[in-house]
């Protein structure tokens, strides 16, 4: 897929990038792709994964109902566990 | 982004948790709307509280303690560790533990209830600014500094066979680019428009991906200019695996994002199979919320 591509004054990308851009080619090498996995992924034991939260409301209540203890709600805008 | 890492990384608060509460985790704008039997008990509970449903405010957010049967406990909105303690005891001290019946679901409100398209694919979405912060003076701007965004994209089934035949769908490139090329490290962010879509170019060759694209809203205030780059691997009638990496040089902000770094910055993207062992996986993608329709 490629679409018309619009230039905008004060666009402040490389003459490189502007040149591949044109051509619908990447600038990035299978060791960027190492290094962006590496930096972007999450920290699999951060602490906050430690507690067992349900996503379902109602599946926590019949879990609360079950073991007879209070719901705890953490209720955002956006995801808690997500963009938030 | 700071509640995980103040609140909910504190080792007491995790502990009790764990132990005498059962945590759930939701974005209350699907529940404060729903007209079934979840959306009935969130806002049977959010309503004896201080942010009622439907009271003009413009959300019901916050941390709700609550007994099984509905019945309130208490509220706070406070990610200090010591309030969210205050705010348990008050809760179990509360508490009088009674039998309860679990809550059948009953016809879901299909509006706030979207599912996965079946034969479709979950990716999750992490992003992260690798610079251009200034240094940080105080918590909040260190946990940013640091933030690594998450979201989720849905692939359809047609475009899984799509991709199954060697093919980078059209679709799916817009969708990515439209909703998930942001920076959500901060909070919700805004996402593109169609208009906003200057040039994308995703192929597919014999299971590498390589692609290009450049965003801009029409005042020229939020960007995102860059390149991706990834593999694609199936077996005979699935995606085994399917990766991006994706970076550029992003500029901007959006109404709950605010704080990003002056002019342009480096933001960085990487896409990978769910494989629905975290309960993340099971959040729909911020993009789709109320008008799955859109998403699509």
């Amino acid at each position: 897929m490629s679409t018309e591509l619009t230039l905008v004054e004060n666009m402040t990308i490389s003459p490189l990038h502007l040149f591949t851009s044109l051509l619908g080619l990447t600038t990035l090498t299978a060791a960027d792709f190492d290094w962006i996995r590496e930096a972007v992924s999450p920290d699999p034991e951060a602490a906050w994964k430690e507690i067992p939260w349900e996503t379902s409301l109602l599946a926590g209540q019949a879990r609360a109902a079950r073991e007879q203890k209070p719901i705890f709600i953490w209720a955002m805008d956006g995801h808690p566990l997500g963009c938030t | 982004m700071l509640d995980r890492a103040l609140s909910f990384s504190d080792p007491r608060i995790i502990e009790r948790l764990q132990r005498e509460f059962v945590p759930v985790a939701i974005d209350q704008a699907y529940q404060r709307r729903q007209k079934d039997a979840e959306g009935r008990f969130y806002q049977k509970i959010a309503n004896q509280g201080p942010r009622q449903v439907g009271n003009g405010g413009p959300t019901t957010q916050g941390h709700y303690l609550a007994a099984p049967d509905g019945t309130f406990l208490t509220y706070g909105n406070h990610r200090d560790p010591e309030h969210l303690l205050e705010r348990l005891d008050e809760a179990l001290t509360a508490y009088q533990p009674t039998a309860t019946a679990a809550i059948e679901p009953g016809k879901l409100d299909p509006k706030w209830n979207p599912a996965p398209p079946e034969g479709g694919l979950v990716l999750r979405v992490h992003s992260r600014i690798l610079d251009g912060y200034a240094e940080p003076t105080t918590t909040r701007a260190a946990v940013f500094s640091e933030a690594i965004g998450r979201d989720n994209a849905w692939v359809r089934a047609e475009e899984h066979a799509s991709l199954l035949a060697g093919t980078f769908p059209d679709s799916l490139a817009r969708r990515l680019a439209r909703f998930h090329f942001v920076d959500n490290t901060r909070g919700e962010p805004s996402m593109w428009d169609k208009s906003e879509v200057k040039d994308l170019s995703i192929e597919l060759n014999t299971g590498k991906v390589t692609g290009t694209f450049s965003l801009e809203t029409s005042d020229q205030r939020r960007r995102y200019v860059g390149d991706l780059i990834g593999y694609i691997e199936s077996d005979q009638d699935r995606i085994t695996r399917f990766e991006l990496a994706v970076k550029g040089q992003f500029r901007g902000e959006g109404q709950y994002t605010r704080g990003a770094p002056e002019g342009d910055f480096p933001l960085a993207l990487f896409i990978e199979l769910a494989t629905g062992e975290d309960p993340a996986d099971a959040i729909p993608p911020q993009g789709s919320r109320g008008w799955i329709e859109n998403y699509w």
